[in-house]
């Protein structure tokens, strides 16, 4: 397994390698030469295969953020074991997640719960909108993990339903 | 505007801020150019901002959700007795239309800087206020307002024909409206503006109107004194939105002959003259695409995109409306208010348009703003702000002016090239998408164009050199990745060289 960055929905896989006179990037086939000027301010010089940007690059944990030719780019670096991890997991059905940042406005189930397909599980508001989120598949609420009021960012994991009953094999 | 003091004889040397974000800091820079002392009141979410640095002294108050802090009368009033404010001055959404609020200012023997409460009571109620323009006998859009006769609301929406929309009664800001056009979902709709309504303004009452297709938004800005004077300040064309809110605002408007820039800017200064309105105020119209406009509604406040104004004719419309406050009479007539220029105000969101304009939430970890000559930065946030899902996903607004329209979109483009804000996902580059499309360009968009021309919010395909330089930036920052090349010399070294 690579290294890997999430840049908007695609996952691109990457490695770096020591080159000749600093660090070769793999990628798509290619390798080339790439360099870093080292920070004087926070606007840089980035080298690659011989082509100059201008840039400026901040980092947060795995979120790497790149003004590049006068546009902001987020990445989010995925260590190779946790992109191993991912693949392993369990359906995406089984959680849901906000698909924005904001409050939970109404809880219409509990945990126990039975639910069908497309049933409103939950209304949430981010700013100026309320969002009714509905479930993805038949099933049984397993936790609503937020009460009403509390906040939560994109991607929270707000309501997990009981893992589908494996098929006997 | 020449930068003159207050004179001894204003009743306030201190003027307490109710706001915050971007406003707040506008307010601290006007209240101390005119000598006075700004206080700013601020709930600890927000203690890493412009407003709070800049302040002569800084309150905090407290609320949950933090918003609540913001809309506590009580807490605020008494910041200000604490602090010897003579002044309070609302800025915009908050407080800032709240008749109960100016009202308890003024009890407590401190000084609103807007309006009477009596007139926030009657522009500030869109069912009111319609009512008193069409009495006026200016233009309105035909409607069934729902307390009229609460039972026969849906029916009487239903006789309007759609396209419909819904709006509440207390509303603003685009909050809760919604469009119906087919008249089988009318009864759901209604039932979420209404849940939306009663959420956001604690009030569910509800109006629907006539959509009208198509149409621009063209509002103009107004001042009037305590004595009966008004002037208008010229008409800003606000028709881009998404989701009934504001992103780029600009005057002159493209869309007005001079003869209907001249009828729109009066008949807004003959509403307010009828109203005798005292303060800096809006009037808002929809204007229709064969050229029709109607009044949609007045805001009795500064409003968001007030800069463009500004930058084209030289006012500071915070030190007009602390000069009307003080008692002082309009210090323009009408023929002295001129307008130069193009102005545009883009408002930078924390959001991705790419997924619906959703919000995005993350610390502010590096900030450049644009700088050159006509480029106006007003912005709230610092280096290590936080932004977060508590309050407005707006961060800054960029005001450019140009000496005619094509030389302002020129600058516009260059000033968002060169504001660098990293840490949370943006709307810079769709607003580069946006003023750099054709329609925009020829001034032909209208209140509806970004639902219409959705793929302007989608991001466009990126070049291979583009997502090469991308990822080797991101892997060149990242300790694992380069830890994990330097490694592996070591390794071979410590191998020797046996596979030469």
């Amino acid at each position: 397994m690579h290294h890997g960055f999430k840049l908007d929905d695609t996952e691109y896989s990457v490695e770096l390698s020591r080159g000749r006179n600093g660090y070769r990037l793999h990628f798509d086939g290619v390798t080339p030469e790439v360099h870093l000027s080292s920070a004087a301010d926070t606007r840089r010089w980035l080298t690659v295969g011989g082509q100059r940007f201008e840039v400026v690059i901040a980092t947060r944990g795995d979120d790497v953020f790149v003004h590049l030719d006068g546009e902001v780019h987020h990445l989010r670096y995925r260590h190779p074991l946790d992109r191993l991890r991912a693949q392993s997991q369990i359906s995406a059905e089984d959680s849901l997640r906000a698909p924005m940042p904001g409050t939970l406005v109404a809880i219409r189930v509990a945990a126990g719960d039975v639910v069908t397909r497309g049933q409103q599980l939950l209304v949430m508001e981010s700013m100026k909108m309320e969002t009714i989120l509905v479930a993805a598949r038949d099933g049984l609420v397993a936790a609503v993990h937020y009460d009403t009021g509390r906040t939560f960012d994109r991607d929270a994991l707000l309501l997990s339903l009981e893992p589908r009953a494996t098929a006997p094999t | 505007m020449t930068a003159s003091a207050r004179p001894q004889s204003w009743p306030f040397d201190t003027v307490l801020i109710a706001n915050r974000g971007e406003i707040a800091a506008r307010l601290v820079r006007t209240v101390q150019r005119l000598g006075m002392k700004a206080v700013v009141v601020y709930h600890s979410a927000d203690r890493e901002t412009l407003a709070v640095h800049t302040a002569d002294q800084a309150v905090e108050i407290t609320g949950t959700p933090p918003v609540a802090a913001y809309l506590n009368a009580a807490q605020i009033l008494s910041v200000a007795k604490a602090t010897s404010c003579g002044a309070i001055h609302p800025g915009y959404g908050f407080l800032s239309e709240n008749a109960v609020f100016a009202r308890a200012v003024e009890m407590a023997g401190l000084v609103f800087i807007g309006p009477t409460p009596e007139q926030i009571e009657l522009m500030g109620d869109k069912v009111r206020a319609r009512g008193f323009v069409e009495r006026a006998g200016f233009p309105v859009a035909t409607s069934a307002i729902e307390d009229d006769d609460p039972a026969t609301f849906a029916h009487r929406a239903r006789c309007l024909g759609t396209p419909l929309l819904i709006k509440p009664s207390a509303g603003g800001g685009g909050k809760g409206m919604h469009i119906v056009r087919d008249l089988a979902l009318l009864q759901t709709e209604i039932e979420r503006a209404r849940s939306e309504a009663e959420r956001y303004f604690g009030d569910g009452r509800l109006y629907v109107e006539r959509y009208i297709e198509r149409p621009r938004h063209i509002e103009v800005q107004v001042l009037g004194d305590n004595y009966g004077n008004v002037v208008h300040v010229f008409e800003r064309d606000c028709s881009l939105q998404r989701r009934f809110q504001k992103i780029v605002e600009e005057t002159p408007s493209p869309a007005l002959t001079p003869q209907q820039r001249q009828h729109i800017c009066e008949t807004a200064a003959g509403i307010v003259r009828s109203a005798r309105y005292r303060n800096a105020g809006t009037v808002e119209f929809i204007f229709g695409s064969s050229g029709e406009f109607y009044f949609l509604e007045m805001n009795t406040r500064l409003q968001v995109e007030h800069p463009v104004t500004e930058e084209v004719t030289g006012l500071d419309l915070v030190e007009e409306q602390l000069r009307i406050a003080a008692g002082e009479p309009l210090r323009y007539s009408q023929a002295e208010i001129q307008s130069r220029g193009h102005a545009i105000e883009l408002r930078l969101y924390a959001e991705d348009p790419a997924h619906g304009y959703a919000p995005t939430i993350g610390p502010i970890l590096a900030l450049h703003p644009p700088h050159g000559e006509n480029v106006r930065w007003d912005s709230g946030i610092v280096r290590g702000s936080e932004v977060t899902s508590a309050f407005d996903p707006m961060l800054a607004k960029l005001i450019v002016r140009g000496s005619n329209r094509v030389d302002a979109i020129r600058r516009a483009d260059q000033a968002l090239r060169q504001t660098v804000l990293l840490g949370c996902k943006t709307n810079i580059a769709f607003l580069r998408r946006l003023i750099a499309h054709p329609a925009f360009v020829a001034g032909d968009v209208h209140t509806g164009f970004l639902e219409e021309s959705w793929q302007i919010a989608a991001e466009p395909v990126m070049s291979v050199s583009k997502l090469q330089a991308l990822l080797a930036a991101a892997a060149l920052s990242t300790r694992p990745m380069v830890g994990g090349a330097d490694a592996v010399p070591k390794l071979h070294a410590a191998m020797g060289s046996w596979r030469n």
